[in-house]
């Protein structure tokens, strides 16, 4: 109990304050793992948007609009998670209407027949998933572990959603596919197996 | 009380973050107890748990109430802690308690031994093993948990039975 009372006099003397900046550090490391992503992709990959000019804006809009969508979810969820005590349950569920709407989407273009699969770059895709979801998923860890999460698991498995979001944005304008079948595999298994990747792995990424 | 201390402690008061700090520590202390028992590793993680809501302060809304927090940390350090130990309370039952050999505490004192055990462990083998008691009455008469009762047991058999062998040697 004395060693209590001392480690009690120990930290009021810390005082109670917050850290300065204590958004910005959780941000920091996101914004840089998207910023590298980006950067690499850049300088790894030729003909950013060219695909725009012959099948128009709605292939991006469709790929942007899943996975920045997924991004900043996944963010919010991380940053909820973050917080002990408060109910995440909405944030996980939320994580789930970016795949729902992808689902949809695919049945209809499926429906009408467009199949063309699995197209000239899948490998390309694959490859680009592979080492930029992880770099992402790194930058959420290093974000997680300066809030609080106590559901280690679901933290992980946001924080590898939130990789593959990042890979998937920075990769998509060098992307020539449209059909919603290619998207769901080349876009969000890669990124499923992420999340997946996450959940083993938060327990022992995210302790602390 | 502790969302008026904590308020004037993040605006500065050094004094009322002393006296939040020391509440907190009374209200972990309390809920941990009910789920391990008053036993040697309690304190530990209860300054494992006060460490934590210092360094992890800033994860607090200040609009949102403290006790859902630090109920959510403490409970987050009391999983890691058996995650840590590589056990959890549900695996305990009477059989590890029943495994010690029968003639283990033959011919000595029992009463001379319990004294040398703590008070919570001593008062858990009285209940159980000499009044006959089940986990779960023992618990619910001194007012804890089943899990509890079978970790004060099953650590105050085992203590019981190494002070046993010791006053044979």
């Amino acid at each position: 109990m004395t060693d209590t009372n001392s480690l009690i006099d120990q930290l009021a003397n810390r005082g109670a304050a917050p850290p300065a900046n204590a958004l910005a550090r959780f941000v920091a490391p996101l914004a840089a793992a998207g910023a590298a992503c980006v950067l690499g992709a850049a300088l790894a990959l030729d003909g950013a948007f060219a695909a725009m000019a012959a099948d128009g804006i709605r292939p991006m809009i469709v790929k942007w609009g899943f996975s920045l969508a997924l991004l900043l979810l996944s963010a919010f969820a991380l940053w909820a998670m973050g917080r002990p005590g408060r109910r995440t349950r909405g944030a996980m569920v939320a994580l789930g209407v970016p795949f729902g709407l992808v689902a949809a989407l695919l049945l209809l273009d499926l429906a009408v027949g467009n199949t063309a699969f699995p197209g000239t770059t899948w490998q390309t895709c694959l490859a680009a998933m592979a080492v930029m979801s992880p770099m992402a998923f790194a930058g959420a860890i290093v974000a997680t572990r300066w809030l609080a999460p106590t559901k280690l698991r679901r933290a992980g498995l946001a924080a590898g959603l939130f990789g593959g979001a990042v890979a998937m944005t920075a990769y998509a304008p060098y992307c020539p596919e449209h059909g919603m079948l290619y998207m769901a595999v080349f876009y969000c298994l890669p990124i499923l197996v992420m999340a997946g990747l996450g959940w083993l792995l938060g327990p022992r990424l995210l302790r602390w | 009380m502790l969302d008026h201390l904590i308020a004037a402690a993040r605006a500065g008061d050094s004094a009322a973050y002393r006296q939040f700090l020391a509440e907190a520590a009374q209200r972990i202390r309390a809920r941990l107890a009910r789920k391990i028992g008053a036993d040697s590793e309690l304190e530990d993680l209860v300054q494992d748990c006060l460490i934590a809501v210092h360094q992890k302060r800033h994860t607090l809304d200040p609009d949102r109430p403290v006790a859902p927090w630090m109920n959510a940390i403490a409970n987050y350090k009391l999983i890691d802690h058996w995650r840590k130990r590589g056990r959890s309370p549900i695996e305990l039952d009477d059989e590890a308690d029943i495994a010690v050999p029968a003639d283990t505490l033959a011919e000595v004192d029992i009463e001379t031994l319990l004294e040398k055990l703590p008070q919570a462990q001593a008062e858990a083998i009285r209940l159980t093993h000499i009044e006959g008691l089940t986990n779960r009455e023992a618990g619910a008469r001194i007012g804890v948990g089943v899990s509890a009762m079978k970790l004060r047991v099953h650590r105050g058999m085992q203590r019981l039975k190494e002070l046993a062998d010791e006053d044979r040697l």
